[in-house]
């Protein structure tokens, strides 16, 4: 068994903004340390492997979100036990929404959600989206470091009691435009708005999942250090972008 | 009075440099006199409006391209110019008598336009992710050239991609007329980049009987019977794919078109479709593409001193898993250099160059040098996707400059550019931003 299975769920379906770029980085961040990978792609009606330790929901629309939430649902309690074990779980925009409570439509029908992230997220009126650059301080698992991305959701997602948000947005919008918070964290279940993909561009991000996932799989909790030359560059020149 | 005003802004915009002089006219006409720009369609003979994600300038040009060797007179907008006030920039200008008229026009434009210009044919391209901070989702994209296509008058030919499965299905009760391409032989499936493939009527998987590019091609719906109709135009594609001329057929007939890829099989599968719904056939058409010469970036071949450098338009994953994959496949290729800007004509969310599939030109070990406004996040996409030889140069001269020194001696540079860098490169190559297509004939 590798040190590391990352599982991409809807690999093909929820694949709207390039979030097969979040899988790369983690995948190769960890190979570049010499740690065993491998990645599955997991898709409507097929089996979750044992023992993941990443798994990754990106984003679609909203007419693909639909065509894959009855198979989503069916796995809630094969999520649950995975986190219970230390896996890692990430949600992107849509998928950040569907690890939520519930979603109600701009036109008011509750859809059920996962319940993995105490968030609810509501479709907006007038199908105003949220749309820009984001730059935000990130605290996660008692680390701090700088976010930056880009945001398009017609969502609104507040937060419940149990979830913290991931972010403090410095630039843009945010979960819902009101309160400055961005993305939700609950346990080892992280969900955030950002594109970019975020990781590539935000290896602080990544290594701060992949530590996590590789300290509740196999005991290793630090990471040493990569050349990150380039990605900080892309980091530092998404932050000066103006618009 | 209104006219001769806009044409002399169109001279003080191109000599004050503000533009290519393709726009300010159309937009003074729009702010002076909404009515005008239907009261000068109604002087056209026909109107062809071709509009949809990737492919509206070629296909524009090639239709225009065909109409022309025919005889027939015609007025065209410019590349780029696709907004309601390029359109009317294109129709103050002086009119041949009974022409007709060859616009493409820009999906969010659809809606003020269709009704000012009432086309006799309207051709949609395809529905591919893109710009998706200006429109959202694909499934808006679609719904908007369905309402132009329901907004058309009596007697309309809609022309639509037969094998885009989301577009087909919006238009096919319409009475649209389709256009396919099909590969002689085995299929070499460009899957990468494409588009979630679920039914477009229950949502359920949709099963491909066979595959062009991303989600294009012959599918059906396992749920709910849903399928694909057979394109009464069809390009059949018989030569190994590469850059260059490309051998094709239509009917029955063979031919060789100079606008090479995928890409360029649909827009003449388009342009071909379009051409006969006003009377031009395919067999005449045919002749016409035989001669059409890829310009604009849209597969153009520029000199930069000793080295032959192509130039290929990328905006969108599915444009790029194209383009790559013929890049991978032509063997005369000695380096690779990817643009990508973040202009508005651009798109500002630029997370579409992860889909592209690189890995596959850096197996190949080709050096690849980053460039434009978003190099250090191009550079980020190859390092992850192995490139080596990998090089970093925002300018496109530099970037160029250092590609042909990866390359050696013969070994050909393909430039992956974004619509914004496109321009630069051009800028740079030819000492001219014009936005004006080439009136280039081979």
């Amino acid at each position: 068994m590798p040190d590391l299975i990352i599982v991409h769920l809807y690999a093909d379906l929820l694949r709207t903004y390039g979030d097969r770029g979040n899988v790369l980085a983690l995948a190769r961040r960890a190979e570049w340390r010499r740690f065993s990978v491998r990645v599955d792609e997991v898709s409507v009606g097929q089996p979750l492997p044992r023992g993941p330790g990443l798994i990754l929901i990106g984003g679609g629309t909203d007419r693909v979100q639909g065509a894959i939430s009855t198979d989503l649902l069916a796995r809630r309690s094969q999520l649950l036990e995975a986190t219970r074990a230390g896996a890692v779980l990430v949600g992107i925009c849509g998928g950040y929404q569907l690890l939520g409570r519930r979603y109600v439509t701009a036109d008011g029908t509750p859809l059920e959600g996962l319940g993995l992230l105490d968030i609810e997220t509501t479709g907006s009126s007038g199908g105003h989206r949220i749309i820009g650059r984001v730059r935000a301080r990130a605290s996660l698992w008692g680390r701090g470091f700088e976010l930056v991305g880009f945001e398009n959701h017609g969502g609104r997602t507040s937060l419940g009691p149990d979830a913290l948000p991931l972010a403090r947005v410095r630039k843009g919008r945010g979960n819902n435009g009101v309160d400055r918070g961005e993305g939700a964290v609950q346990g080892s279940v992280v969900g955030t708005y950002l594109h970019g993909p975020v990781l590539p561009s935000n290896p602080r991000l990544a290594d701060s999942l992949l530590g996590r996932a590789l300290a509740a799989r196999i005991g290793e909790s630090r990471l040493e250090g990569l050349d990150d030359e380039l990605e900080d560059r892309a980091h530092a020149d998404a932050r000066s972008l103006r618009r | 009075m209104v006219r001769g005003f806009a044409l002399t802004a169109s001279k003080l915009s191109r000599t004050l440099r503000l533009g290519a002089g393709t726009s300010v006219p159309g937009l003074i006409v729009q702010r002076l006199d909404p009515g005008y720009l239907r009261r000068r369609a109604g002087a056209l003979e026909a109107a062809v409006v071709v509009s949809g994600t990737n492919g509206k300038t070629t296909t524009t040009a090639m239709i225009d391209a065909i109409l022309t060797e025919q005889g027939i007179p015609t007025i065209s907008n410019p590349s780029g110019a696709n907004l309601f006030r390029g359109v009317a920039t294109a129709i103050v200008h002086d009119l041949p008598p009974g022409p007709i008229g060859v616009f493409e026009v820009d999906e969010g434009a659809l809606e003020r336009l269709v009704p000012a210009l009432r086309p006799t044919v309207l051709v949609l391209t395809n529905v591919f992710r893109d710009q998706l901070d200006r429109f959202g989702e694909p499934e808006t994209v679609a719904r908007l050239l369905q309402a132009a296509a329901r907004r058309l008058p009596e007697g309309t030919t809609v022309v639509a991609n037969a094998d885009d499965p989301l577009l087909w299905h919006l238009v096919a009760d319409l009475g649209a007329v389709g256009f396919g391409v099909r590969w002689a032989g085995v299929t070499p499936a460009l899957r990468t980049g494409g588009e979630p493939e679920i039914c477009p009527r229950c949502g359920g998987t949709l099963r491909y009987s066979r595959r062009t590019m991303a989600h294009l091609g012959a599918a059906a719906c396992s749920g709910c019977g849903w399928s694909s109709s057979a394109p009464m135009y069809e390009v059949v594609l018989r030569g190994p794919m590469r850059l260059g001329p490309m051998p094709a057929q239509i009917d029955g007939m063979r031919f060789v078109l100079q606008a090479s890829g995928v890409s360029n099989a649909y827009n003449a599968a388009a342009a071909i479709a379009a051409a006969d719904a006003i009377g031009v056939g395919p067999w005449r058409s045919r002749r016409a593409l035989e001669r059409f010469q890829p310009r604009f970036g849209r597969g153009e071949a520029l000199e930069f001193g000793d080295a032959t450098v192509w130039l290929m338009l990328t905006k969108n994953p599915a444009g790029a898993a194209a383009v790559v994959a013929q890049v991978a496949a032509d063997q005369g290729i000695g380096a690779v250099v990817v643009a990508v800007s973040d202009g508005w004509a651009d798109g500002r969310d630029i997370s579409w160059i992860w889909d592209a599939d690189f890995e596959c030109l850096a197996s190949r070990r080709l050096p690849i040098v980053a460039s434009g406004r978003r190099a250090s996040d191009v550079a980020v996409r190859l390092k992850y996707a192995g490139a080596n030889p990998m090089a970093v140069h925002p300018d496109p001269v530099a970037a160029i400059s250092a590609a042909t020194e990866c390359a050696g001696a013969g070994g050909d540079i393909v430039v992956l550019a974004t619509y914004t860098a496109m321009l630069d490169v051009r800028h740079a190559l030819l000492g001219s931003r014009t936005a004006r297509v080439a009136n280039q004939q081979a």
